[in-house]
Protein backbone atom coordinates (compact mmCIF):
# COMPACT_ATOMS: atom_id res chain seq x y z
CA UNK A 1 0.00 0.00 0.00
CA UNK A 2 1.49 3.55 -0.62
CA UNK A 3 0.34 6.95 -0.21
CA UNK A 4 1.11 9.11 -3.02
CA UNK A 5 1.62 13.02 -1.85
CA UNK A 6 -1.23 12.88 0.45
CA UNK A 7 -2.31 15.65 1.94
CA UNK A 8 -5.03 15.67 4.80
CA UNK A 9 -7.04 18.88 6.66
CA UNK A 10 -10.29 18.80 8.86
CA UNK A 11 -11.92 21.09 7.65
CA UNK A 12 -11.80 23.87 4.77
CA UNK A 13 -9.06 26.24 5.27
CA UNK A 14 -8.15 24.71 8.54
CA UNK A 15 -4.45 23.78 9.62
CA UNK A 16 -3.23 20.81 7.33
CA UNK A 17 -2.73 17.73 9.72
CA UNK A 18 -0.45 16.48 7.47
CA UNK A 19 1.16 17.55 4.85
CA UNK A 20 2.77 15.63 1.12
CA UNK A 21 2.59 12.51 3.00
CA UNK A 22 5.08 9.83 0.70
CA UNK A 23 5.14 6.05 2.44
CA UNK A 24 4.98 2.78 1.51
CA UNK A 25 4.29 -0.82 3.42
CA UNK A 26 4.66 -4.11 1.38
CA UNK A 27 3.12 -6.81 2.28
CA UNK A 28 4.62 -8.49 4.86
CA UNK A 29 5.89 -5.62 6.87
CA UNK A 30 5.13 -4.29 9.93
CA UNK A 31 5.19 -0.04 10.54
CA UNK A 32 5.74 1.47 14.03
CA UNK A 33 3.68 5.21 14.34
CA UNK A 34 5.46 7.29 16.45
CA UNK A 35 5.16 10.64 17.05
CA UNK A 36 3.77 12.92 20.22
CA UNK A 37 -0.04 13.22 21.17
CA UNK A 38 -1.50 15.22 18.53
CA UNK A 39 0.98 15.03 16.03
CA UNK A 40 -1.32 13.39 13.45
CA UNK A 41 -0.51 9.17 14.32
CA UNK A 42 -4.56 8.79 14.59
CA UNK A 43 -5.02 10.51 11.77
CA UNK A 44 -2.33 8.78 9.34
CA UNK A 45 -3.70 5.14 10.44
CA UNK A 46 -7.08 6.26 9.76
CA UNK A 47 -6.14 7.15 6.30
CA UNK A 48 -4.26 4.42 6.23
CA UNK A 49 -7.61 2.12 7.10
CA UNK A 50 -9.49 3.97 5.18
CA UNK A 51 -11.69 6.06 7.64
CA UNK A 52 -10.47 9.29 6.22
CA UNK A 53 -9.99 10.56 2.55
CA UNK A 54 -7.14 12.39 1.50
CA UNK A 55 -7.76 15.90 0.33
CA UNK A 56 -4.83 16.02 -1.93
CA UNK A 57 -3.02 12.73 -3.03
CA UNK A 58 -3.93 9.27 -3.05
CA UNK A 59 -3.54 6.11 -1.46
CA UNK A 60 -2.61 2.92 -3.74
CA UNK A 61 -3.31 -1.23 -3.70
CA UNK A 62 -4.50 -1.06 0.13
CA UNK A 63 -6.02 -4.28 0.50
CA UNK A 64 -9.55 -5.22 0.02
CA UNK A 65 -9.83 -6.34 3.75
CA UNK A 66 -8.62 -3.99 5.85
CA UNK A 67 -8.61 -4.63 10.06
CA UNK A 68 -8.49 -1.34 12.13
CA UNK A 69 -8.77 -1.31 15.69
CA UNK A 70 -9.53 2.57 16.96
CA UNK A 71 -7.85 3.82 20.20
CA UNK A 72 -11.35 3.50 21.76
CA UNK A 73 -13.48 1.02 21.02
CA UNK A 74 -17.08 2.47 20.75
CA UNK A 75 -18.64 0.36 23.32
CA UNK A 76 -22.38 2.36 23.76
CA UNK A 77 -24.10 0.38 21.70
CA UNK A 78 -27.12 -1.69 22.69
CA UNK A 79 -25.66 -5.37 21.43
CA UNK A 80 -23.93 -8.33 23.85
CA UNK A 81 -20.43 -8.91 22.47
CA UNK A 82 -21.58 -12.01 20.62
CA UNK A 83 -24.40 -10.39 18.29
CA UNK A 84 -22.00 -7.42 17.83
CA UNK A 85 -19.32 -9.44 16.71
CA UNK A 86 -21.57 -11.73 14.64
CA UNK A 87 -23.43 -8.59 13.08
CA UNK A 88 -19.92 -7.30 12.20
CA UNK A 89 -18.95 -10.96 10.84
CA UNK A 90 -22.14 -10.40 8.48
CA UNK A 91 -21.70 -6.85 7.65
CA UNK A 92 -17.90 -7.82 6.52
CA UNK A 93 -19.51 -10.42 4.08
CA UNK A 94 -18.90 -13.31 6.16
CA UNK A 95 -21.78 -16.08 5.42
CA UNK A 96 -23.39 -17.07 8.72
CA UNK A 97 -21.87 -20.25 9.59
CA UNK A 98 -18.64 -18.92 8.34
CA UNK A 99 -19.54 -15.63 10.89
CA UNK A 100 -20.43 -17.70 13.94
CA UNK A 101 -17.48 -19.86 13.48
CA UNK A 102 -14.78 -16.62 12.87
CA UNK A 103 -16.80 -15.02 16.08
CA UNK A 104 -16.44 -18.77 18.09
CA UNK A 105 -12.98 -18.23 17.34
CA UNK A 106 -11.67 -14.82 17.80
CA UNK A 107 -13.95 -14.89 21.36
CA UNK A 108 -11.90 -18.03 22.70
CA UNK A 109 -8.65 -16.76 21.48
CA UNK A 110 -9.38 -13.36 22.83
CA UNK A 111 -10.59 -14.40 26.03
CA UNK A 112 -14.21 -13.39 25.43
CA UNK A 113 -16.20 -16.58 25.58
CA UNK A 114 -17.53 -15.30 29.72
CA UNK A 115 -18.42 -11.67 28.18
CA UNK A 116 -20.56 -13.36 25.00
CA UNK A 117 -23.62 -12.47 26.45
CA UNK A 118 -22.79 -9.56 28.02
CA UNK A 119 -23.96 -6.18 26.43
CA UNK A 120 -21.15 -3.85 25.02
CA UNK A 121 -21.71 -0.86 27.59
CA UNK A 122 -21.40 -3.11 30.67
CA UNK A 123 -17.94 -3.96 29.83
CA UNK A 124 -14.40 -2.77 31.25
CA UNK A 125 -12.19 -0.65 28.94
CA UNK A 126 -10.26 -3.41 28.50
CA UNK A 127 -12.38 -6.10 27.35
CA UNK A 128 -14.39 -3.88 25.24
CA UNK A 129 -10.72 -3.37 23.36
CA UNK A 130 -10.22 -7.24 23.21
CA UNK A 131 -14.08 -6.50 21.45
CA UNK A 132 -12.40 -4.19 18.85
CA UNK A 133 -9.42 -6.33 18.12
CA UNK A 134 -12.15 -9.56 17.71
CA UNK A 135 -13.97 -7.53 15.65
CA UNK A 136 -10.82 -6.35 13.03
CA UNK A 137 -9.93 -9.99 13.24
CA UNK A 138 -12.71 -11.76 12.08
CA UNK A 139 -12.01 -11.81 8.21
CA UNK A 140 -8.33 -12.65 7.46
CA UNK A 141 -7.41 -9.01 7.30
CA UNK A 142 -4.46 -7.95 4.50
CA UNK A 143 -3.76 -4.67 6.46
CA UNK A 144 -4.62 -4.49 10.40
CA UNK A 145 -4.29 -0.67 11.48
CA UNK A 146 -3.90 -0.90 15.47
CA UNK A 147 -4.29 2.39 17.33
CA UNK A 148 -2.76 1.89 20.57
CA UNK A 149 -4.26 -1.73 20.26
CA UNK A 150 -2.24 -2.07 24.12
CA UNK A 151 -5.02 0.52 25.74
CA UNK A 152 -6.70 -0.94 28.96
CA UNK A 153 -5.46 -4.43 28.23
CA UNK A 154 -3.93 -6.93 31.02
CA UNK A 155 -0.92 -8.39 30.49
CA UNK A 156 -1.97 -11.53 29.48
CA UNK A 157 -4.08 -9.82 26.74
CA UNK A 158 -0.80 -7.41 25.66
CA UNK A 159 1.10 -10.60 24.29
CA UNK A 160 -1.54 -11.04 22.57
CA UNK A 161 -1.06 -8.14 20.54
CA UNK A 162 2.37 -9.35 18.95
CA UNK A 163 0.89 -13.05 18.22
CA UNK A 164 -1.94 -11.02 16.30
CA UNK A 165 0.57 -9.13 14.68
CA UNK A 166 3.12 -12.16 13.59
CA UNK A 167 -0.17 -14.32 12.06
CA UNK A 168 -1.37 -11.45 9.84
CA UNK A 169 2.55 -10.87 8.79
CA UNK A 170 2.63 -14.50 8.26
CA UNK A 171 -0.32 -14.66 5.84
CA UNK A 172 1.31 -11.78 3.89
CA UNK A 173 -0.80 -9.42 5.24
CA UNK A 174 0.49 -5.43 6.86
CA UNK A 175 0.66 -4.07 9.77
CA UNK A 176 0.31 -0.13 11.08
CA UNK A 177 0.72 0.22 14.75
CA UNK A 178 1.11 3.27 16.95
CA UNK A 179 1.54 3.07 20.86
CA UNK A 180 3.06 5.60 23.42
CA UNK A 181 3.59 2.92 26.31
CA UNK A 182 6.82 1.55 24.58
CA UNK A 183 5.38 -1.85 24.31
CA UNK A 184 5.95 -1.38 20.47
CA UNK A 185 9.51 -3.46 21.67
CA UNK A 186 7.49 -6.22 21.48
CA UNK A 187 7.70 -6.02 17.81
CA UNK A 188 11.50 -6.47 17.03
CA UNK A 189 12.03 -5.95 13.60
CA UNK A 190 9.44 -3.17 12.50
CA UNK A 191 10.19 -0.31 10.65
CA UNK A 192 9.13 3.09 11.97
CA UNK A 193 7.61 6.28 10.77
CA UNK A 194 8.08 9.07 13.18
CA UNK A 195 5.08 11.65 12.72
CA UNK A 196 5.69 15.07 12.97
CA UNK A 197 5.33 18.87 12.20
CA UNK A 198 2.52 16.88 9.85
CA UNK A 199 5.20 15.32 7.93
CA UNK A 200 5.89 11.60 8.51
CA UNK A 201 9.16 10.33 7.76
CA UNK A 202 11.12 6.96 7.95
CA UNK A 203 13.38 6.35 11.02
CA UNK A 204 16.96 5.16 10.41
CA UNK A 205 16.68 1.05 10.27
CA UNK A 206 20.44 0.85 10.88
CA UNK A 207 19.70 1.49 14.58
CA UNK A 208 22.19 4.33 15.50
CA UNK A 209 19.93 5.29 18.53
CA UNK A 210 22.02 5.56 21.44
CA UNK A 211 21.35 3.58 24.32
CA UNK A 212 22.33 4.23 28.04
CA UNK A 213 22.70 1.80 30.66
CA UNK A 214 21.18 2.62 34.00
CA UNK A 215 21.65 0.65 37.28
CA UNK A 216 19.74 0.14 40.20
CA UNK A 217 18.87 -1.86 43.42
CA UNK A 218 15.46 -3.43 44.47
CA UNK A 219 14.71 -5.86 47.29
CA UNK A 220 14.82 -9.09 46.11
CA UNK A 221 11.23 -9.59 47.09
CA UNK A 222 10.74 -6.75 44.62
CA UNK A 223 12.88 -7.65 41.62
CA UNK A 224 10.23 -10.03 39.62
CA UNK A 225 7.51 -7.33 39.60
CA UNK A 226 10.31 -4.73 38.61
CA UNK A 227 11.31 -6.59 35.86
CA UNK A 228 8.16 -6.56 34.88
CA UNK A 229 7.32 -3.26 34.95
CA UNK A 230 10.38 -1.90 33.20
CA UNK A 231 9.74 -4.54 30.44
CA UNK A 232 5.87 -2.92 30.38
CA UNK A 233 7.40 0.36 30.38
CA UNK A 234 9.26 -0.47 27.17
CA UNK A 235 12.94 -0.91 29.13
CA UNK A 236 15.06 -4.11 28.06
CA UNK A 237 16.14 -5.75 31.09
CA UNK A 238 19.30 -7.01 30.44
CA UNK A 239 20.14 -9.45 33.87
CA UNK A 240 19.55 -9.61 36.99
CA UNK A 241 22.19 -9.81 39.37
CA UNK A 242 21.00 -11.36 43.30
CA UNK A 243 23.97 -10.79 45.04
CA UNK A 244 24.81 -7.34 44.96
CA UNK A 245 25.57 -5.49 47.67
CA UNK A 246 24.08 -1.84 47.94
CA UNK A 247 27.14 0.89 47.85
CA UNK A 248 26.48 4.24 48.70
CA UNK A 249 25.95 6.53 45.86
CA UNK A 250 28.64 9.01 45.85
CA UNK A 251 27.30 11.72 44.11
CA UNK A 252 23.89 11.87 45.89
CA UNK A 253 24.33 10.80 49.87
CA UNK A 254 22.72 9.36 51.55
CA UNK A 255 20.41 8.55 48.78
CA UNK A 256 19.45 5.11 47.79
CA UNK A 257 21.96 2.20 47.73
CA UNK A 258 23.01 1.24 44.05
CA UNK A 259 23.68 -2.29 42.33
CA UNK A 260 24.92 -3.88 39.48
CA UNK A 261 22.58 -6.54 38.28
CA UNK A 262 24.63 -9.30 36.85
CA UNK A 263 22.64 -12.57 36.89
CA UNK A 264 20.40 -14.34 34.62
CA UNK A 265 16.60 -12.46 34.54
CA UNK A 266 14.35 -14.53 36.75
CA UNK A 267 11.55 -14.29 34.56
CA UNK A 268 13.80 -16.79 31.75
CA UNK A 269 13.76 -13.89 29.75
CA UNK A 270 17.89 -13.13 28.17
CA UNK A 271 16.38 -11.02 24.92
CA UNK A 272 16.71 -7.40 24.64
CA UNK A 273 19.68 -5.86 22.35
CA UNK A 274 20.25 -2.72 24.84
CA UNK A 275 19.92 -2.33 28.53
CA UNK A 276 18.05 0.31 30.48
CA UNK A 277 16.89 3.68 29.97
CA UNK A 278 15.68 4.08 26.18
CA UNK B 1 -25.49 -4.29 2.51
CA UNK B 2 -28.19 -6.11 3.92
CA UNK B 3 -26.19 -7.68 6.96
CA UNK B 4 -25.84 -3.72 7.81
CA UNK B 5 -29.28 -2.47 7.05
CA UNK B 6 -30.10 -4.75 9.98
CA UNK B 7 -27.50 -3.81 12.23
CA UNK B 8 -28.35 -0.25 12.48
CA UNK B 9 -32.23 -0.93 12.40
CA UNK B 10 -31.45 -3.35 15.63
CA UNK B 11 -29.62 -0.76 17.20
CA UNK B 12 -32.67 2.30 16.43
CA UNK B 13 -34.80 -0.50 18.00
CA UNK B 14 -32.59 -1.79 21.33
CA UNK B 15 -32.25 1.86 22.46
CA UNK B 16 -35.81 2.61 22.75
CA UNK B 17 -35.04 5.91 20.55
CA UNK B 18 -37.47 4.58 18.47
CA UNK B 19 -40.27 5.08 20.88
CA UNK B 20 -40.25 9.56 20.27
CA UNK B 21 -40.90 9.58 17.03
CA UNK B 22 -43.19 6.89 16.43
CA UNK B 23 -45.20 8.80 19.65
CA UNK B 24 -45.15 11.83 17.78
CA UNK B 25 -46.07 10.61 14.36
CA UNK B 26 -49.14 8.87 16.27
CA UNK B 27 -49.86 12.04 18.42
CA UNK B 28 -49.79 13.64 14.97
CA UNK B 29 -52.21 11.07 12.87
CA UNK B 30 -54.53 11.42 16.06
CA UNK B 31 -55.03 15.03 15.88
CA UNK B 32 -55.12 15.10 12.14
CA UNK B 33 -58.47 12.51 12.14
CA UNK B 34 -59.97 13.50 15.56
CA UNK B 35 -61.17 16.79 13.39
CA UNK B 36 -63.25 15.04 11.58
CA UNK B 37 -63.79 12.06 8.76
CA UNK B 38 -62.78 12.89 4.73
CA UNK B 39 -62.41 10.75 1.95
CA UNK B 40 -58.94 8.72 1.40
CA UNK B 41 -57.02 10.82 -1.07
CA UNK B 42 -57.56 14.11 0.86
CA UNK B 43 -56.94 12.28 4.21
CA UNK B 44 -53.72 10.98 2.95
CA UNK B 45 -52.84 13.85 1.62
CA UNK B 46 -52.25 15.79 4.75
CA UNK B 47 -51.04 13.15 6.27
CA UNK B 48 -48.32 12.82 4.17
CA UNK B 49 -47.34 16.45 4.96
CA UNK B 50 -48.12 15.67 8.66
CA UNK B 51 -45.40 12.89 8.75
CA UNK B 52 -43.07 14.61 6.47
CA UNK B 53 -41.08 16.20 9.64
CA UNK B 54 -41.95 13.08 11.57
CA UNK B 55 -39.93 11.10 9.38
CA UNK B 56 -37.37 13.16 8.67
CA UNK B 57 -36.71 13.58 12.23
CA UNK B 58 -37.00 9.65 12.83
CA UNK B 59 -34.36 9.20 10.30
CA UNK B 60 -32.05 12.09 11.82
CA UNK B 61 -32.28 9.56 15.44
CA UNK B 62 -31.83 6.22 13.54
CA UNK B 63 -28.68 7.52 11.90
CA UNK B 64 -27.36 9.51 15.10
CA UNK B 65 -27.93 6.36 17.49
CA UNK B 66 -24.95 4.67 15.73
CA UNK B 67 -21.65 5.79 17.84
CA UNK B 68 -19.33 7.53 15.46
CA UNK B 69 -16.82 5.50 16.37
CA UNK B 70 -18.74 2.72 15.03
CA UNK B 71 -19.98 4.14 11.58
CA UNK B 72 -16.28 4.41 11.15
CA UNK B 73 -15.36 0.95 11.52
CA UNK B 74 -18.32 -0.01 8.81
CA UNK B 75 -17.04 2.35 6.87
CA UNK B 76 -13.57 0.48 7.01
CA UNK B 77 -15.70 -2.54 6.26
CA UNK B 78 -17.51 -2.02 3.53
CA UNK B 79 -16.64 1.81 2.10
CA UNK B 80 -17.60 5.01 2.17
CA UNK B 81 -20.49 4.60 -0.13
CA UNK B 82 -22.13 1.35 1.00
CA UNK B 83 -21.99 2.40 4.42
CA UNK B 84 -23.88 5.93 3.53
CA UNK B 85 -26.54 4.23 1.64
CA UNK B 86 -26.87 1.62 3.67
CA UNK B 87 -28.01 4.18 6.75
CA UNK B 88 -30.30 5.44 4.29
CA UNK B 89 -31.51 2.54 3.00
CA UNK B 90 -32.32 1.43 7.12
CA UNK B 91 -34.24 4.83 7.28
CA UNK B 92 -36.16 4.03 4.27
CA UNK B 93 -37.09 0.85 5.98
CA UNK B 94 -38.10 2.46 8.98
CA UNK B 95 -40.06 5.21 7.44
CA UNK B 96 -41.38 2.34 5.30
CA UNK B 97 -43.09 0.87 8.53
CA UNK B 98 -44.58 3.98 10.21
CA UNK B 99 -46.44 5.12 6.73
CA UNK B 100 -47.76 1.77 6.88
CA UNK B 101 -48.60 2.68 10.41
CA UNK B 102 -50.26 5.79 8.55
CA UNK B 103 -52.25 4.32 5.92
CA UNK B 104 -54.00 1.96 8.39
CA UNK B 105 -54.11 4.14 11.36
CA UNK B 106 -57.58 6.29 10.23
CA UNK B 107 -59.68 3.14 9.11
CA UNK B 108 -58.71 2.10 12.96
CA UNK B 109 -60.03 5.42 14.14
CA UNK B 110 -62.85 6.08 11.89
CA UNK B 111 -60.90 9.01 10.30
CA UNK B 112 -61.99 8.67 6.76
CA UNK B 113 -65.11 7.85 5.09
CA UNK B 114 -66.12 6.11 1.07
CA UNK B 115 -67.71 8.51 -1.44
CA UNK B 116 -70.21 10.45 -0.50
CA UNK B 117 -71.17 11.97 -4.19
CA UNK B 118 -71.40 10.58 -7.47
CA UNK B 119 -68.24 10.76 -9.37
CA UNK B 120 -66.02 11.07 -6.14
CA UNK B 121 -62.83 8.75 -6.35
CA UNK B 122 -63.53 4.67 -5.15
CA UNK B 123 -62.12 3.83 -1.75
CA UNK B 124 -59.39 1.54 -3.28
CA UNK B 125 -58.35 4.58 -5.90
CA UNK B 126 -58.07 7.02 -2.92
CA UNK B 127 -55.73 4.44 -0.84
CA UNK B 128 -53.76 4.42 -4.19
CA UNK B 129 -53.56 8.11 -4.64
CA UNK B 130 -52.45 8.21 -0.49
CA UNK B 131 -50.24 5.36 -1.21
CA UNK B 132 -48.25 7.69 -4.15
CA UNK B 133 -48.74 10.72 -1.80
CA UNK B 134 -46.66 8.99 1.21
CA UNK B 135 -44.19 7.28 -1.22
CA UNK B 136 -43.07 10.73 -2.36
CA UNK B 137 -42.56 12.20 0.67
CA UNK B 138 -40.72 9.26 1.90
CA UNK B 139 -37.45 9.79 0.27
CA UNK B 140 -37.59 13.77 0.37
CA UNK B 141 -37.97 12.97 4.48
CA UNK B 142 -35.11 10.71 4.40
CA UNK B 143 -32.73 12.77 2.93
CA UNK B 144 -33.42 15.81 4.77
CA UNK B 145 -33.20 13.77 7.70
CA UNK B 146 -29.77 12.40 6.69
CA UNK B 147 -28.88 16.24 5.91
CA UNK B 148 -29.86 16.79 9.75
CA UNK B 149 -27.84 13.97 10.81
CA UNK B 150 -24.62 14.33 12.97
CA UNK B 151 -22.72 13.12 10.63
CA UNK B 152 -23.17 15.03 8.07
CA UNK B 153 -23.67 18.46 10.38
CA UNK B 154 -20.89 17.38 12.96
CA UNK B 155 -22.96 18.92 15.67
CA UNK B 156 -25.99 18.51 17.54
CA UNK B 157 -27.51 21.98 17.27
CA UNK B 158 -26.55 22.26 13.56
CA UNK B 159 -29.10 18.82 13.11
CA UNK B 160 -31.78 20.70 14.69
CA UNK B 161 -31.50 23.39 13.00
CA UNK B 162 -31.18 21.62 9.50
CA UNK B 163 -34.33 19.76 10.39
CA UNK B 164 -36.40 22.61 11.61
CA UNK B 165 -35.48 24.98 9.07
CA UNK B 166 -36.40 22.07 6.26
CA UNK B 167 -39.93 21.14 8.12
CA UNK B 168 -40.89 24.42 8.44
CA UNK B 169 -39.56 25.27 4.89
CA UNK B 170 -41.55 21.94 3.01
CA UNK B 171 -44.82 23.62 4.33
CA UNK B 172 -44.34 27.55 3.82
CA UNK B 173 -42.44 27.25 0.37
CA UNK B 174 -45.09 24.91 0.01
CA UNK B 175 -48.22 26.86 0.58
CA UNK B 176 -50.18 28.11 -2.72
CA UNK B 177 -48.74 31.28 -4.86
CA UNK B 178 -45.36 30.43 -3.14
CA UNK B 179 -42.20 32.61 -4.24
CA UNK B 180 -40.08 29.51 -4.33
CA UNK B 181 -41.79 26.14 -4.17
CA UNK B 182 -38.96 24.49 -6.39
CA UNK B 183 -36.58 25.02 -3.36
CA UNK B 184 -38.86 22.12 -0.95
CA UNK B 185 -40.06 18.46 -2.28
CA UNK B 186 -43.55 18.97 -3.29
CA UNK B 187 -45.70 17.64 -0.06
CA UNK B 188 -47.82 20.69 0.04
CA UNK B 189 -48.47 20.99 -3.58
CA UNK B 190 -48.85 16.44 -3.33
CA UNK B 191 -51.65 17.27 -0.83
CA UNK B 192 -53.58 19.67 -2.71
CA UNK B 193 -53.43 17.58 -5.74
CA UNK B 194 -54.25 14.76 -4.21
CA UNK B 195 -57.37 16.40 -3.35
CA UNK B 196 -58.33 17.25 -6.80
CA UNK B 197 -59.03 15.30 -10.02
CA UNK B 198 -55.31 14.24 -10.23
CA UNK B 199 -54.70 13.81 -14.20
CA UNK B 200 -51.80 11.61 -14.86
CA UNK B 201 -49.43 14.63 -16.22
CA UNK B 202 -49.94 16.03 -12.21
CA UNK B 203 -48.68 12.91 -11.25
CA UNK B 204 -45.57 12.56 -13.67
CA UNK B 205 -44.38 16.09 -12.37
CA UNK B 206 -45.03 15.64 -9.16
CA UNK B 207 -42.88 12.83 -8.99
CA UNK B 208 -40.89 13.82 -10.87
CA UNK B 209 -40.24 17.38 -9.09
CA UNK B 210 -39.86 15.04 -6.31
CA UNK B 211 -37.20 12.86 -7.29
CA UNK B 212 -35.11 15.67 -8.61
CA UNK B 213 -35.36 17.28 -4.78
CA UNK B 214 -34.57 14.12 -3.79
CA UNK B 215 -31.73 13.49 -5.88
CA UNK B 216 -30.08 17.28 -5.36
CA UNK B 217 -30.53 16.64 -1.11
CA UNK B 218 -29.08 13.09 -1.51
CA UNK B 219 -25.87 14.55 -3.60
CA UNK B 220 -25.85 17.04 -1.09
CA UNK B 221 -25.48 14.54 2.20
CA UNK B 222 -22.84 12.12 -0.01
CA UNK B 223 -20.66 14.74 -0.88
CA UNK B 224 -20.81 16.48 2.39
CA UNK B 225 -19.88 12.97 4.37
CA UNK B 226 -17.45 12.70 1.66
CA UNK B 227 -14.54 14.29 4.15
CA UNK B 228 -16.94 14.07 7.27
CA UNK B 229 -16.60 9.58 8.11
Amino acid sequence: MRLEDVWLRYRRRGPWVLRSVQVRVDPGQVVVVTGRNGAGKSTLLQLAAGVLRPVRGRLADRPRAVGWVPERFPADQPFTVERYLTGMARVAGLPGVEAERAVGRWTARLGLVPFRAVRLPELSKGTAQKVGLAQAMLRDPGLLVLDEPWEGLDAAARDLVPELVDEVVAGGGSVLVSDHRGETVRLPGARRWAVADGTVTEEDPTGTETFAVVELAVPSAQVAGTVARLRADGHHVLRVRPDAVPTADPGAAPGPPRAAEDAPDPSGSTAGPAAGHR
Amino acid sequence: MTALVRLRLAAFLRTGRALAPALAGLVALGILYGGGRAQPAEAYGVSAVVLFPVLAWQTKILLDVEPDGQRRLVRVLVGPTREQVAGLLAAGVAALVTIAVALVFPWLVGGVTGPVEPGDRSVPAGILVGVWAHLLALPAAVALGALASRASTGSAGYGVAVLAVGGVAAVALGLRGSVAPWLVPPVMATARAAAGDLPAITVLLLSAWAAAWCLAAGTVYLWHRRFRP
